[in-house]
């Protein structure tokens, strides 16, 4: 999977938590929690559903690497390259 | 037969925590004592009609714009969209001690502010200070046990007042006698008065339905009628259960909603925690004609009432402890769809003790529930109004009664009053989720399943 459908990919997940998720002023390199909105019981659901989709299991000491979209995108690439 | 996830009880809390995990991984397996699911808040059919039981008003009512409030938070934990639910607000309740005060609230803090600045004046700016504490108290971080009535009355300086703002926190959510955990005070405070009450449109068994519909599209499977006889475990481990029918079922994982000793009793083991008394409860449902008048009700959602000296919120001596109580009236939410029928329902603290020391009995026990009835439609009357001769049908649910039918130890509604908060009972793979975890009423009891299922259990599969 290319660095942009990864970013595709967070941020369909992200929309499917919240259909109301403002993505136009996202800035990458900021924490998605805290301009989203999103408390820790929401964040569960993007590891989850890349479980779901890709088969990803992700350990939860790796959760922090999944703060900000471009962090996800550094820390999926290896794990989604054959996707 | 193997799951990775097996959930005991199929109340509020399993069915959210069972819905939550089958959302990701559909082999999640959910044992319910019962022939219905929902615990506390099911239903029956008597008189060509369904009854429901438990609910009176759902706390947490929050307006969808409100992310972060639990109510939003859950429906999107649980993928249930807010329009899938039918709403009503509560059209305004009252805490009233008789003789001496009364305060209106309703699901615009506004009210009860301005209830507090012109009846008790002299500790309205106290009031903020409550209002400021509350606002930055994390009631969530584990802290050891420290009294709401000791903080309040330092704060506010005012009995009367301490007690009216206490007696509706107590009667919706406290295990305990007297007094409440400063942080429970907080969750309560801020799920009735800050937030609200609100009901759905039809019954708690659409709620249910709704549930279990999605729990069942996710592909999760639930067997009622399923009691458990052991948990089979070796060491700190669990390994998974053992039917009362023989059967035996593995699993990664178990999730407890069953309460805390009766989840020690499953495993064969006397209970570590405290043992302090428990609230048992009587309820009874008084159905009318919808045209029935009440005229001290008619706009009124529930009325938290006193009529002691001081409030008092424990196990009474007596069968039943009149002097207080919650009356409900469950037509009174905002533009509900007409109803062929209205009700009452009140609520007093009972002795379970005594009741059941009243079981072998048929005759007393019967008479004794007759008397209840009556004497709670008493004091129910001198507060909405005359209603007896309009009754078409009428029931009276005892601690005994409670016990029976939603396996709560000692008919206690709100559970062990030793709360077990981060769901940790000293097993690798079983946890407790539910009334005894701490968070209570439906949204709660709810949030507390799919906490726990979300801290303890979903990373680590």
């Amino acid at each position: 999977m290319t660095r942009d459908g990864i970013k595709d990919l967070i941020l369909e997940i992200i929309e499917d938590i919240d259909e109301d998720a403002d993505f136009d002023t996202l800035q990458a390199d900021k924490p998605l929690r805290d301009q989203l909105d999103l408390d820790s019981m929401d964040f569960l659901d993007i590891v989850m559903e890349l479980r779901k989709r890709h088969k990803l299991q992700i350990p939860e000491e790796d959760y922090p690497q999944l703060a900000t979209l471009d962090s996800c995108v550094n820390y999926l690439e290896p794990l989604l390259a054959d996707a | 037969m193997h799951v990775p996830l097996l959930i005991i009880g199929g109340g509020l809390s399993g069915l959210a925590a069972a819905l939550r995990f089958a959302r990701f991984l559909p082999d999640v397996l959910l044992l319910e004592k019962h022939s219905r699911v929902g615990g506390l808040n099911s239903y029956y059919y008597r008189n060509n009609r369904l009854f429901e039981t438990g609910l009176h008003a759902i706390t947490n009512y929050a307006p969808a714009k409100t992310k972060n409030a639990p109510l939003n938070r859950l429906l999107r934990q649980l993928k249930i969209k807010r329009s899938e639910l039918d709403l009503h607000q509560q059209i305004q309740s009252e805490v009233r001690f008789l003789d001496r005060e009364s305060l209106l609230f309703s699901n615009d803090f506004a009210t009860l502010d301005k209830e507090i600045a012109t009846k008790f004046p002299a500790v309205h700016t106290s009031f903020q200070r409550l209002l400021q504490l509350i606002r930055e108290y994390d009631p969530f971080r584990p802290a050891p046990f420290v009294s709401a009535r000791k903080v309040l009355q330092e704060t506010l300086g005012d009995t009367l007042l301490v007690d009216m703002l206490l007696c509706p926190l107590m009667y919706y959510g406290s295990s305990l006698e007297n007094d409440m955990d400063l942080g429970q005070f907080v969750i309560m405070f801020q799920a009735i008065f800050l937030e609200g009450m609100f009901r759905p449109g039809g019954t708690i068994k659409d709620l249910l339905d709704l549930l279990l519909a999605h729990y069942h599209a996710h592909g999760g499977a639930i067997r009622t009628k399923t009691p458990v006889s052991r948990i089979i475990h070796s060491g700190q481990k669990v390994h998974g259960v053992e039917l009362t029918n023989g059967e035996e079922i593995s699993c990664d994982y178990i999730l407890s909603t069953i309460g805390s000793e009766e989840t020690f009793a499953l495993l064969d083991k006397p209970s570590p925690l405290e043992s302090l008394p428990r609230l048992g409860f009587v309820e009874t449902i008084f159905e009318l004609p919808p045209e029935a008048p009440l005229p001290g009700s008619e706009n009124r959602t529930i009325i938290f009432y006193n009529s002691a000296e001081t409030f008092s919120y424990q196990q009474p001596q007596q069968l039943v402890d009149f002097n207080s109580g919650v009356i409900c009236m469950p037509q009174n939410f905002q533009d509900l769809p007409p109803s062929p029928f209205k009700e009452v329902r009140t609520t007093h603290l009972a002795s379970y003790d005594n009741w059941y020391k009243l079981k072998e009995d048929q005759a007393s026990y019967k008479t004794a529930k007759e008397e209840t009835a009556l004497a709670s439609r008493r004091v129910a009357e001198k507060i909405v109004g005359n209603f007896a001769k309009n009754i078409v049908y009428r029931d009276t649910f005892t601690p005994l009664t409670i016990e029976r039918f939603t396996a709560k130890k000692k008919g206690a509604i709100y559970g062990n009053p030793v709360k077990v908060k981060d769901g940790d009972i000293g097993y690798d793979n079983l946890f407790l989720a539910g009334t005894d975890q701490g968070f209570l009423g439906i949204v709660g009891s709810m949030l507390s399943g799919v906490s726990i299922v979300n801290q303890h259990i979903l990373p680590r599969l």
